[in-house]
């Protein structure tokens, strides 16, 4: 596939989780290969669940072509507000959550001033979605609905076994956007066709899943120049704020 | 490379929804360079498993070098389950057992007994039983490992390799349970390195659910074991010796 315009990765990952590593450096030359030019990441393992400001600091001071997607658990309640006070200062970009892993459900009542705050900043919100129980995709969509003017993006798309809530939710939660890196080529192309491109982002989730193998997926898509260019990069622009 | 797809399904239709012909099926293994797929039902997993099972057989009947049929069978039946296994495994075309439990509705210590029979049936005639994975609340990944260990002498299968959750206990209960293997169908690259890691590059198998959708599944299915950078050595135990030796092809074949 021949890309004449520069990528954004809208979800990458750094620090470690289970089988999992990736650090700036290699993550850098990963996008270089493939001609990525941004890569927007987020924080794992126990950055995630429970170490907020490493994990944060190590997304947000990785490189001027990596973008900080923040993440704090809302358990920690007004300090996790003063934690993401001090990433937006830093330039942080959006919020990332994770109900599995830090053991919330989206629609909780102390995630609110999370998503007030991510408001207020312009940040779009990357809910992880598919895992049972916290990671409900549907769940998502309920917070979505009660905020409709922020972004979410349901990330890894519900990989793998709420893909066929995809085609209902994405109808009926316009505000609802579709990281693209876990999923596979005809679950992306629904979207596409059934919900437009500007639905969809481009996301590697480098390390678990390879740009090569997330590029090559989208190629079988058969997408227009046009879908190709949204889903690459102009959607990760809008909702990120890039230049 | 004459590779083996350990994990597909091949039927008109699911549920209202009309899938993929039986001719775009082989064109799409020949796309990839699949020689061999083992099929499954789909429409099965809800009932009716004999007529479905005659079906996968007479698609094996008309292509019989290329597509394997695994059977499947209602656990929760009980005894008639076991005596549906025994008349498939009596046809030299099936070759594997496959059960979706999610699907199915039972979760295995519901119908301990009758999957003890299964699996001894299935270990007596000498073909691995495939399960899906990675889902509750029927087919977590421990749930089918349990399996493995009420009866040792069966070949288990872990049809995805955790999918999205489980992978790092895939790779801990492959370490630790003899008669495991997984089917790489679903998760990424990065989990592909690790299961090779966990378990051995000897029981790691090659599947893409092709049939559930189209012939781009295969490919991007592929691509998660293809795009991992592991040596080619590995890949060809997992594209296609591993599934040669469970399926017993070189004793057996087609």
């Amino acid at each position: 596939m021949k890309i004449e315009f520069s990528i954004i990765d809208s979800h990458a990952l750094l620090g470690e989780e289970y089988h999992l590593t990736l650090d700036a450096d290699e993550l850098l030359r990963r996008m270089d290969t493939h001609g990525v030019e941004t890569a927007i990441a987020r924080p794992m393992g126990a950055e995630l669940a429970v170490l907020n400001r490493e994990g944060n600091d190590r997304v947000l001071q990785a490189h001027k072509r990596i973008r900080g997607l923040v993440s704090v658990n809302p358990w920690y309640g007004p300090k996790a507000l003063d934690e993401l006070k001090r990433c937006r200062d830093l330039g942080a970009v959006g919020l990332f959550l994770h109900p599995s892993r830090q053991g919330f459900m989206p629609t909780d009542d102390h995630v609110r001033p999370l998503l007030d705050f991510a408001s207020q900043a312009n940040w779009p919100i990357m809910f992880h979605t598919g895992s049972y129980v916290q990671s409900d995709i549907l769940a998502v969509g309920e917070v979505a609905r009660k905020y409709p003017r922020l972004n979410f993006i349901a990330g890894w798309g519900g990989f793998t076994d709420m893909w066929f809530e995809l085609p209902g939710v994405f109808a009926e939660v316009p505000n609802l956007h579709l990281d693209a890196s876990m999923m596979w080529g005809n679950a992306i192309s629904q979207i596409v066709r059934d919900r437009g491109a500007e639905r969809v982002l481009f996301g590697s989730a480098e390390p678990r899943n390879r740009y090569g193998v997330a590029l090559e997926c989208l190629e079988r898509a058969e997408l227009t120049k046009e879908q190709l260019r949204a889903v690459l990069r102009d959607n990760a622009r809008r909702l990120f704020r890039l230049p | 490379m004459k590779i083996i797809d350990f994990h597909t399904h091949l039927q008109t239709h699911w549920f209202d929804k009309p899938m993929i012909t039986e001719a775009e099926f082989l064109a799409g293994m020949d796309r990839f360079g699949i020689e061999t797929a083992c099929i499954f039902t789909l429409m099965g997993f809800y009932g009716n498993c004999p007529a479905e099972n005659d079906k996968l057989a007479a698609y094996a009947c008309k292509h019989p070098k290329r597509l394997i049929p695994f059977a499947t069978v209602d656990a929760k039946l009980g005894k008639p389950a076991v005596e549906e296994l025994e008349r498939c495994l009596s046809n030299p075309l099936f070759r594997g057992v496959k059960f979706h439990n999610w699907l199915q509705a039972f979760a295995p210590s519901m119908a301990r007994e009758t999957i003890i029979e299964v699996l001894r049936c299935a270990a007596r005639h000498n073909v691995p039983v495939l399960f899906h994975d990675g889902t509750p609340p029927y087919s977590t990944t421990f749930q089918i490992a349990t399996m493995a260990r009420w009866v040792p002498e069966a070949t288990i299968v872990l049809g995805h390799g955790g999918l999205g959750d489980y992978v790092y206990a895939a790779g801990q209960l492959l370490r630790d349970l003899p008669n495991l293997y997984v089917c790489f169908c679903g998760p990424k690259a990065g989990d592909l390195i690790y299961l090779v890691e966990a378990a051995g590059e000897d029981k790691v198998l090659f599947g893409s659910d092709f049939g559930f959708s189209d012939w781009r599944l295969l490919g991007d299915f592929l691509a998660n074991v293809t795009g991992s950078g592991l040596p080619e050595r590995v890949l060809e135990n997992i594209l296609i010796h591993n599934a040669r030796r469970l399926l017993h092809l070189d004793q057996r074949p087609l």
